[in-house]
């Protein structure tokens, strides 16, 4: 008997074995380098687009000889490398944290795992798109707008402000990225409530208008890939973003977007770049810094991937010109103090329920 | 170690099994303790930074009816995934009908999903704007929104179509290590089909039963994929919800109560399983499989199992179909219009596309090894065990699968961020070796369980039996007892693989420079809409998958040259026929053998 139930063993040991040597090969010949990080590579945490940070990195190694091949992108969401940051904390392993809401960076300001950006930088960007040490930087800003399936409403139809969304034409016909669990999200609501505060003394006009909203959003969509698909594939006719995407999705997906800076104005979000502190290559970071935000690298980003950028540009480029973007007037720090009971009231209350 | 043996072997029967299992245990609670409960305990730690404010009125709120609808949920999941991947296992290891291999081979399948676009295909096929609305609209007139699948429901959906292999890998190695002689004797005996089923086999399945409950419950509890889809406010959804405000601390308390509820369901699954322990002393030949003849059953069985592939097949099949679509082409059409090799060219072209895939599988596959290790140990000294104790060690391995993926992962980055004493002084984070550790902490429980469930069905009389003829306790351990469990090994084994190789939530917090894994880069691909370039990237992850299960399905099937001499020993005598194919057509009811007398017996 135990002669016979010993087969199947080296049976499973010999298929373990296969397997091994289905895989076995091709990490040693780099794994050399990246073992013993020897100080000299600049990590980045980014969650920005994987090609765009990519042709940044190579237009940086190409500035700064010196960093040639010793830069590595780690791409992840805002939330992950943040959440990534807080518990490197001990052991710093990233040097940049690029791509994050204004939200997130004080966050992990407040959590100490920040340090503060050069001099130079700091005095590049505005103080109302920074923390005020410096701890990390607005890198672009993102305009939060309509946009509109094409093929399924006129421009006669499509919403022109963000009150038309809440008209009885448009019942049924919004796709809104899931709330709660969207940085971006939380602050478009949160800015609408904000922008009714001041003559209601109270959210309570802002909840009625969030209210209205919900009865004529047909799906809460999981991601903005989902929200892409849902209004691209015609289950949902509009919906609010940021400008950047629905431009990109335009270009690069030959989406049916038409994107409509809404009359009333548009909330501008900050989206940060920052230095980790106690990273493993301090001046590599500063010297990216540096470059990111020079006014070359954000023309450059600006003209190609539609970003708005943060420091004062001698020139607007031209597709900015076009929009006529108004900015939206809205109380960030009253929104960075109630945004969390906001949402949860929203979520509790409101959503689903209109 | 034969000088262990001897030494051991002076002591009387008990006291030495019980000392090898407390001498197996140390270095076994040793390394739950360094890898899972010290750095889990993180979360109960964190959750209470803030005084215990975290935990008041969490039942009265949002909170306590997220935790009633999750825990709703998952009881329901387990029942149709039961239900489910009962029915098949039993369909697979028992009959023989024309298709029964290819169905063998997919019914696996829906474990190998890619994370994030497996969730995608399933609103390409069942959404409203999806597959099968679009054509039930086109063709019968039917409200596409009414046919979709939306809120609860397509949780449940999701749920049932990838969950249901913890049901089927669990029943079907039990089914495999059951002996047919009880069922012979059950029935020559006058015990109706229907009874023989109820006193015997289903008795004999409750380990398996169990542990597919208790995985499917676990993992549902902590679902956030599906969840986030169709927009039901569970647990985790607020779980998330909080990380994204900043409220760790509440988040971290929403995360104990979700284990905590999860641990209360593995001890009362313990505690019925203990109620009703029914073993096989005898080494258990395998019921022989019941071949359909007939044309016409025939005929209906085949359309029957290829109607099966095609439902399972079918979130595979539309991630392989968005491979060959042209990007942002398929947009009110019921099948896509355009279709391309573009994207698998795209990321043949890339001289770094085979780099993630070699991260995932290899990482994945150290992972494996250490799990089955570990798992089968754990199993064995968590079965044998007398006296108190057993069941912590249980919740030890299995608190992992009750939290949510990336708080796996941030406690495992900050318990191995610095050296400490209670990490021993290693270092992991930036180094390539946690990911592997990552992947055991997460996937241990699947070999766990599904070892576990394989053992409670051996009678320990038999390792005292092969103990009482000289043998030490390795060599019962190595030559008796995991035989007899190989295949419980087996499946787990293949599910900690799979797994691993898909795994993003804890990969994207842990993952080293470098060293992306391929979740991580379907994640970009995603990010920047590349959809059909995900697509091909995850078809090719089903397709390495698929090859693997090919594989293991060659170790457990007797087709292969050593395996099937040694099933043709086993079989007895009086069968005759030879074999042809995998399974012998063996329609004639067997003889009772003699010698191995039915012994079912029902402990306390």
């Amino acid at each position: 008997m135990i002669r016979t139930v010993r087969k199947p063993l080296g049976a499973v040991a010999g298929g373990l074995a296969l397997m091994l040597a289905l895989s076995s090969c091709g990490l040693d010949d780099s794994s050399s380098g990246a073992e013993g990080s020897d100080g000299g590579t600049l990590t980045i945490y980014t969650a920005r687009d994987k090609g765009l940070a990519e042709a940044v990195v190579a237009d940086f190694e190409a500035a700064n000889p010196d960093y040639a091949g010793k830069v590595e992108i780690l791409t992840l969401g805002a939330q992950e490398a943040l959440e990534r940051i807080r518990a490197e904390k001990a052991n710093p392993q990233g040097d940049i944290w690029w791509g994050g809401t204004g939200q997130q960076m004080k966050q992990a300001a407040g959590d100490d795992v920040l340090a503060p950006a050069p001099e130079a930088v700091i005095d590049a960007v505005p103080e109302d798109l920074r923390d005020p040490a410096g701890l990390w930087v607005g890198e672009m800003q993102l305009a939060e707008v309509i946009f509109y399936n094409h093929d399924m409403l006129s421009e006669a139809e499509a919403p022109k402000d963000w009150d038309d969304l809440v008209a009885p034409e448009m019942a049924d016909k919004l796709a809104i990225r899931d709330v709660e669990a969207s940085g971006t999200m939380r602050s478009i609501y949160s800015a609408m409530i904000d922008r009714q505060y001041d003559a209601a003394g109270s959210p309570e006009a802002g909840y009625d208008w969030l209210r209205k909203l919900d009865a004529n959003t047909k799906v809460y969509a999981a991601n903005p890939t989902d929200l892409y698909l849902r209004v691209t594939r015609q289950e949902a006719a509009a919906s609010a973003w940021n400008l950047q995407d629905v431009m990109l999705q335009i270009e690069s997906q030959n989406a049916p977007y038409t994107p409509v800076i809404p009359e009333s104005g548009a909330p501008m979000l900050v989206d940060g770049v920052a230095k980790i502190k106690n990273g493993p290559s301090s001046d590599a970071a500063d010297a990216f810094l540096e470059f990111l935000l020079s006014e070359e690298t954000q023309k450059d980003l600006s003209e190609t991937y539609y970003q708005i950028p943060s420091i004062e540009m001698t020139e607007t480029p031209a597709w900015l010109a076009d929009l006529d973007l108004v900015e939206m007037d809205v109380d960030w720090d009253r929104i960075g103090q109630n945004e969390s009971e906001w949402i949860g009231y929203w979520a509790e209350n409101i959503k689903g329920k209109g | 170690m034969t000088g262990l043996a001897a030494r051991l072997r002076n002591r009387s029967g008990t006291t030495s099994s019980d000392r090898f299992i407390y001498w197996l245990a140390i270095p076994l609670v040793l390394i739950l303790l360094l890898y899972i409960v010290i750095p889990m305990f993180a979360t109960a730690r964190t959750s209470v930074d803030g005084g215990m404010g975290n935990y008041s009125g969490f039942f009265g709120g949002n909170s306590g009816r997220a935790l009633g609808l999750s825990v709703g949920i998952s009881v329901v999941s387990v029942i149709t995934t039961g239900v489910i991947g009962t029915a098949l296992a039993v369909l697979l290891t028992r009959f023989d009908f024309p298709g029964r291999n290819v169905l063998r081979l997919f019914a696996m399948l829906p474990m190998a999903l890619p994370p994030l676009i497996g969730a995608v295909s399933f609103y390409f096929l069942y959404a409203e704007s999806g597959i099968l609305p679009r054509f039930l609209a086109q063709y019968f007139g039917a409200d596409p929104g009414a046919v979709s699948a939306n809120g609860v429901l397509g949780v449940l959906l999701v749920h049932t179509m990838t969950m249901y292999p913890y049901f089927y890998l669990a029943v079907s190695s039990g089914l495999a290590g059951s002996d047919a002689s009880m069922e012979e004797a059950a029935l020559n005996l006058g015990a109706s089909r229907f009874t023989m089923w109820r006193t015997v086999l289903l008795p004999m399945l409750t380990p398996a039963l169990v542990s597919g409950a208790l995985l499917t419950f676990m993992v549902s509890m902590a679902s956030f994929t599906a969840p986030q889809f169709y927009n039901v406010q569970t647990l985790t959804m607020q779980i998330v919800a909080s990380r994204t405000s900043g409220a760790y601390e509440l988040a971290a308390a929403q995360s104990t109560v979700l284990s905590v509820v999860s641990i209360l369901f593995l001890l009362a699954m313990r505690w019925y399983q203990n109620r009703r322990v029914h073993r096989s002393a005898s080494k258990g030949t395998p019921q022989a499989v019941k071949v359909i003849h007939g044309t016409l059953p025939r005929l209906g069985a085949g359309l029957g199992s290829t109607l099966l592939v095609l439902i399972l097949m079918a979130p595979a099949a539309v991630i392989v179909l968005l491979a060959f679509t042209v990007d942002g082409s398929w947009t009110v059409q019921i099948l896509p219009s355009q279709y391309t090799l573009g994207n698998f060219s795209r990321i043949f072209t890339d001289p770094s596309t085979l780099r993630p895939i070699l991260v995932s599988s290899q990482m994945a596959f150290i992972a494996m090894i250490a799990c089955t290790v570990v798992g089968v140990i754990a199993s064995w000294v968590v079965t044998r065990w007398k006296g108190p104790g057993k069941g912590l060690l249980d919740v030890m391995v299995m608190i992992p699968w009750a939290l949510p993926g990336t708080v796996v992962g941030v406690n495992l980055v900050t318990a191995f961020a610095s050296p400490s004493p209670f990490n021993l002084g290693q270092v992991l984070i930036g180094s390539l070796w946690i990911l592997p550790v990552a992947y055991f902490v997460r996937f241990l429980p699947l070999v766990f369980r599904s070892a576990n469930a394989a053992l409670a069905q051996i009678d320990p009389s038999v390792e005292e039996a092969a103990r009482n003829l000289g043998a030490g306790h390795w060599r019962v351990l190595r030559t008796v007892t995991v035989p007899l469990m190989y295949r419980g090994i087996l499946a787990g084994a293949l599910m900690a693989f799979i797994q691993g190789f898909g795994e993003y939530v804890a990969s994207v917090v842990i993952y080293p420079a470098r060293f992306a894994p391929l979740s991580v880069e379907i994640y970009n691909r995603i990010y920047s809409n590349e959809f059909g370039t995900a697509a091909a990237y995850g078809t090719l992850q089903m397709g390495l998958i698929l090859i693997v299960l090919i594989i293991s399905q060659r170790l457990e099937n007797p087709g292969s040259g050593g395996i099937a001499k040694m099933l043709k020993r086993r079989r007895r005598p009086t069968v005759e026929t030879p074999l042809v194919g995998p399974m012998p057509p063996t329609a004639t009811p067997l003889p009772i053998p003699s010698s191995a007398a039915p012994d079912l017996k029902p402990v306390k």
